[in-house]
C-alpha cells in the first residue's frame, strides 16, 4: 500500500464565509471529511472499523462567526505538487469555503491547537455606530485591571485575555479590531468582549482575521 | 437583479438567527444547491416540506423535483421548510415572513408553492407555513396576487381533509406533472385571466385534482352522498399519474452544512410492489412495478458519491429482494464500493423472496447494523388474513440463515390491531420473538439480539381494509400489555408507536372534507409537528373535533358499510374498488392471493393505464 516515507502533512488556510456562519465545529469537521473525499486526493484514513480521514482543525470558531483565515492540517499517503492539491481542494469546496493557501508541514511539528497563541477578530456592526463613543467605551474597558466574568459556570478574568484592541474603519463605518489570547489553557472569545461593551450577537458580525501560531 | 445578501428581509433575518437553535437550518448555501438570479427566470417555484430542514432536506422526493425543475432554464425552484418553534416565534415577533433558502425571498413572491405531504401528520405544519408566509389559508381567500398552492405526496390519495387549503393536488407521481403545472401557469399568465381560469386550466391536466371544482353532499347519517364535479374540466374519477418508465435517478444531491437525519446517496431501485399485503397503502397505490436497470442504479450511486463525498448509500424500494436483478445489483455495488470508505444501508427484504445466494452476496458487503424482517403478525392464520402468507418455519429458516451469515441482531416488525386479530395472535408475537432469540443464541451465542418493533394497524384508504374500523385505544393498550408480559425477562428489546399518534393518523387519513375544519382548529389550538412524539398533543385535536362539531369516532372507529361512498372514492389510485372489496371478502375467509407477478387478479392497473403500458418495455411492469 503505502509506506511511512511517503506520508505528507498538508496545512490549508481557508475562509469560512457567511453561508457557513452557522456550521459548528463538528459539522465543519464532517464537511471537511467530505470535501477531502470529493477531492480525490490520496487522503490518509484512521485505522479501524469506522475509518475516517485524519484531519486536525486549529481552533473551533464559535457559531455565527465568519473567518478569512482558518487553518487545518490533513495527511496524505503520497505527496503531490502543492498547486495540484490546492486546485483539487478548491474544486471540491462548498460555497463559502475558499482555499487560500496550501503548504507542506513537517510530520513532527506539534498539533495546530498546541501551537496557537492568539486570534485576531474584526467586528462590524449592523447599525450605525458613533466612532467617538465606541472609542470611549474601548478605552474604558482597557483601563480596567480585571474584568471578571462567568461563562458556563466558570469564573475568569477576560481582561488578561485581551492582548490588543482598537477602533478601525471599515468602508467609512467604525469597526472593532482585537487580538485575544488563544493558547490551549486560556482562549478569549470576542463575543464576551463585545457583551462587556454592551453589544449582543444580534447586533454585529464577527470575523476572525488571523490565527497566530508560536514559532 | 439583487444579490440575496442585499435583500432587506434577509438582513433582518440574519439578526435573529444567532438567537435560535441550529440556525444553519435557515440559511441555505449548501454544496449543489441551485441559486438562479431572481429576475433571470420566468417562473418561481418554492418546494416546501412542512417539517424541519433536518427531515425535509433528507426527503428524496423533494430533491428529485428540485433537480427536475431547476434543469429548466426558465424555472427557479427554491426550498422552504418548517421553522422550529423558537424560529417561528422569532419570525412572528419580528414580522419576518417565511422565506426561501436560495434567494431569501418571502414565499408569497413565488408563482407556485409545491407542498410535499408524504404523511398526514404534516397537515398542521402545512397550515402554519401558509400563515408564516402571510398567505391566506383557504383557496377561496386567495387572489391572482398569491402563489398557487399545489400539494402532492402519498397522503394526496385522500386529499379531502386538506381540500379547502390547497388549490390543486397532484394524485400520484410528480416527475412529469410538475413541469406541466408550470407550463399551465405560464400559459395562463400569458393569456390573462382570473384565478378560476388558472384552476380550471390545472384541472384539465391528468392527475391534477382541484377540490374547489367538486361539490360534496352528505347523507343525514354523516356519510358522503355524492362528490360531483361542478365544471366540465373536472374529471371523475381523477386518475393518478404514473410514469410508464422511471426517469433517470437523481445524482445531484445537496450536501447540507449542518447535520440532517439522512446524509447518503439514495437511489430508488424499483417502484411498486406486487405482493398485495392488505394493510399496505404503499403497496396498493404505487402499482405497477417499475424497475430501474442495474447499470443506471450503479452509475447514479457512483456519480452521487463523487458529487457529495457521502459515506453511505441506500437502495430504496418497497421490497428490494423482489427486484429482478437483485444479485447482480449487489455484486455490482460491492465492486463499486471497494476501496471507498462507504457504508450501505440494507434494503427491505421479503422473507418469501429470500435466498441463500442473496444472503451470500449481502454478506460480502459486510453491512453494519441489524437485519430487519417483517412478519407483521404472530400467527400463520393472521398472516393469511393480511395476505402476508409466511409460515413460521420459513421465518425461522430465514432467521437462521441471517444469523449464520454473521448478523447478530435481528429486528422483527409487527403490527397489532389487525382485523380479526385475537389475543392469541398477539401472544404469539412474543413467542415468535423468543423463538428467534433462542435460535440466535444457538448460532451467535450471547451476542445475539432480537428487537421487536410494534406499530398499530391503521385502515388506510385504497386498501382492502379501508372498510374496517381502527382499534379502540383500550384494546391496543391491552395488546401492548400482553406483549410486555410475554417478553418479560426475555431480553428482547421492544419498541412501539404511541397508539394515540396512530389514532390521529386514522382520523386524518380516513377523513372527509369536513375534517379540514378539524385540521384548522387543531392548528389554531396550537398543534404543530404532530409527527413528533414530544410535540404531539391529542388534546388539541379532541378540542378541535368539538369546535368543528364532528364526532371523532365516526371517522376512526366506525366500520364503513360496503356500499358506502367513501370520501376518497373519486380518486382513482389505479386499483379498483370492486377488486379491493373482493380482496377484503377473501380476508374474511382467510384466503390468500399470491404475488400477482404470477397471476393477474385484475386490480385495475392494466385497465386504467392500458395506453401507457404501450410505452413501457415488454414485461416492464411485471404484470403477466
Amino acid at each position: 500500500m503505502n509506506n511511512d516515507a511517503t506520508i505528507t502533512r498538508i496545512r490549508v488556510q481557508y475562509t469560512k464565509g457567511p453561508s457557513l456562519r452557522f456550521t459548528g465545529h463538528l459539522d465543519l469537521q464532517r464537511l471537511w471529511e467530505r470535501l477531502l473525499r470529493r477531492s480525490g486526493l490520496p487522503i490518509r484514513y484512521s485505522q479501524g472499523y469506522n475509518r475516517r480521514a485524519r484531519l486536525n482543525l486549529a481552533s473551533a470558531l464559535p457559531l455565527g462567526f465568519v473567518s478569512e483565515a482558518e487553518l487545518l492540517d490533513f495527511w496524505m499517503d503520497q505527496p503531490l505538487p502543492l498547486e495540484a492539491i490546492k486546485d483539487r481542494l478548491s474544486a471540491a469546496a462548498p460555497p463559502g469555503l475558499a482555499i487560500q493557501s496550501v503548504e507542506a508541514v513537517d510530520l513532527q511539528e506539534n498539533a495546530l491547537q498546541v501551537r496557537m497563541t492568539a486570534s485576531e477578530y474584526e467586528t462590524t456592526f449592523f447599525d450605525p455606530q458613533d466612532e467617538k463613543a465606541l472609542e470611549v467605551k474601548v478605552e474604558a474597558l482597557l483601563s480596567q485591571e480585571k474584568i471578571i466574568r462567568t461563562r458556563r459556570k466558570k469564573t475568569y478574568d477576560l481582561r488578561s485575555l485581551i492582548l490588543a484592541m482598537a477602533v478601525t474603519d471599515q468602508e467609512g463605518e467604525p469597526a472593532l479590531w482585537m487580538r485575544l489570547n488563544a493558547d490551549p489553557g486560556a482562549t478569549g472569545r470576542p463575543d464576551e468582549v463585545l457583551d462587556e461593551l454592551g453589544y449582543s450577537v444580534t447586533d454585529m458580525l464577527i470575523q476572525r482575521t488571523c490565527i497566530i501560531l508560536s514559532d | 437583479m439583487t444579490h440575496p445578501e442585499d435583500n432587506a428581509l434577509w438582513r433582518r433575518a440574519q439578526r435573529i438567527l444567532p438567537t435560535v437553535v441550529k440556525p444553519g437550518r435557515y440559511v441555505g448555501g449548501e454544496l449543489n444547491q441551485t441559486v438562479k438570479p431572481w429576475d433571470s427566470v420566468r417562473s418561481h417555484v418554492a418546494l416546501v416540506f412542512p417539517d424541519i430542514y433536518d427531515l425535509g432536506q433528507s426527503n428524496l422526493g423533494v430533491a428529485i423535483l428540485y433537480d427536475l425543475l431547476n434543469r429548466r432554464e426558465d424555472i427557479a425552484a427554491e426550498r422552504a421548510f418548517s421553522p422550529w418553534s423558537d424560529m417561528e416565534a422569532a419570525l412572528r415577533e419580528n414580522d419576518i415572513p417565511l422565506y426561501s433558502l436560495e434567494n431569501k425571498r418571502p414565499l408569497s413572491d413565488f408563482d407556485i408553492l409545491g407542498i410535499s405531504l408524504p404523511y398526514e401528520t404534516l397537515y398542521t405544519n402545512f397550515l402554519n407555513i401558509l400563515d408564516l408566509a402571510q398567505i391566506p389559508l383557504r383557496s377561496q381567500g386567495r387572489t391572482i396576487d398569491h402563489p398557487l398552492i399545489v400539494a402532492g405526496g402519498q397522503s394526496g390519495f385522500n386529499p379531502e381533509p386538506i381540500a379547502p387549503f390547497v388549490d390543486a393536488v397532484v394524485i400520484g407521481e410528480g416527475e412529469e406533472v410538475v413541469l406541466e403545472i408550470v407550463d399551465a401557469h405560464q400559459t395562463w399568465a400569458d393569456q390573462g385571466g382570473d384565478r378560476a381560469a388558472l384552476l380550471t386550466r390545472l384541472a384539465a391536466i391528468p392527475g391534477i385534482y382541484v377540490p374547489s371544482l367538486y361539490c360534496v353532499t352528505y347523507h343525514e347519517n354523516g356519510t358522503v352522498d355524492t362528490v360531483a364535479p361542478t365544471h366540465p374540466e373536472a374529471s371523475l374519477p381523477v386518475n393518478k399519474r404514473i410514469a410508464p418508465v422511471l426517469p433517470p435517478p437523481l445524482t445531484r444531491f445537496l450536501v447540507p452544512n449542518v447535520e440532517i437525519v439522512q446524509e447518503r446517496v439514495s437511489v430508488e431501485i424499483m417502484r411498486g410492489c406486487t405482493r398485495g399485503c392488505r394493510f399496505c397503502h404503499a403497496g396498493m397505490v404505487n402499482r405497477p412495478i417499475r424497475e430501474r436497470p442495474v447499470d443506471e442504479i450503479l452509475q447514479a450511486l457512483e456519480h452521487g458519491l463523487d458529487q457529495t463525498g457521502y459515506e453511505e448509500v441506500s437502495l430504496l424500494s418497497l421490497s428490494s429482494s423482489d427486484y429482478t436483478h437483485i444479485i447482480p445489483l449487489i455484486e455490482g455495488l460491492r465492486q463499486l464500493l471497494e476501496d471507498r470508505q462507504v457504508n450501505i444501508t440494507l434494503p427491505s427484504l421479503r422473507i418469501e423472496s429470500f435466498t441463500e445466494d442473496l444472503m451470500d452476496v449481502l454478506q460480502s458487503l459486510s453491512p453494519g447494523g441489524g437485519f430487519t424482517l417483517a412478519p407483521e403478525a404472530g400467527t400463520e392464520r393472521l398472516r393469511n388474513i393480511i395476505n402476508k402468507p409466511i409460515s413460521n418455519a420459513e421465518l425461522m429458516e430465514t432467521a437462521r440463515s441471517v444469523l449464520k451469515h454473521g448478523w447478530q441482531s435481528i429486528k422483527l416488525y409487527f403490527m397489532i390491531g389487525h382485523p380479526q386479530e385475537t389475543l392469541e395472535d398477539v401472544a404469539a408475537i412474543a413467542e415468535l420473538c423468543k423463538a428467534v432469540l433462542r435460535e440466535g443464541r444457538q448460532i451467535a451465542g450471547g451476542r445475539a439480539r432480537v428487537h421487536a418493533g410494534i406499530s398499530t394497524f391503521i385502515p388506510k384508504p385504497h386498501t382492502p381494509f379501508q372498510w374496517v374500523p381502527f382499534s379502540d385505544l383500550d384494546s391496543i393498550e391491552q395488546k401492548l400489555a400482553i406483549l410486555h408480559e410475554g417478553l418479560r425477562g426475555a431480553k428482547v428489546k421492544m419498541t412501539w408507536n404511541d397508539p394515540k399518534a396512530s389514532l390521529l393518523e386514522a382520523w386524518l387519513s380516513r377523513g372527509d372534507r369536513r375534517m379540514a375544519e378539524v385540521v384548522y382548529y387543531a392548528w389554531q389550538n396550537g398543534a404543530r409537528f404532530d409527527a413528533w412524539g414530544d410535540q404531539f398533543d391529542l388534546a388539541f385535536w379532541r378540542t378541535a373535533f368539538e369546535q368543528a362539531r364532528l364526532d371523532p369516532d365516526f371517522y376512526s372507529h366506525r366500520a364503513r358499510a360496503l356500499d358506502e361512498t367513501l370520501p376518497w372514492d373519486h380518486i382513482n389510485a389505479g386499483v379498483r374498488k370492486d377488486f379491493l372489496l373482493r380482496d377484503y371478502e377473501f380476508s374474511l375467509e382467510g384466503k390468500v392471493r399470491a404475488d400477482c407477478r404470477g397471476q393477474c387478479y385484475s386490480c385495475g392497473i392494466l385497465s386504467t393505464f392500458s395506453e401507457l403500458r404501450l410505452l413501457a418495455p415488454v414485461g416492464g411492469w411485471k404484470c403477466p
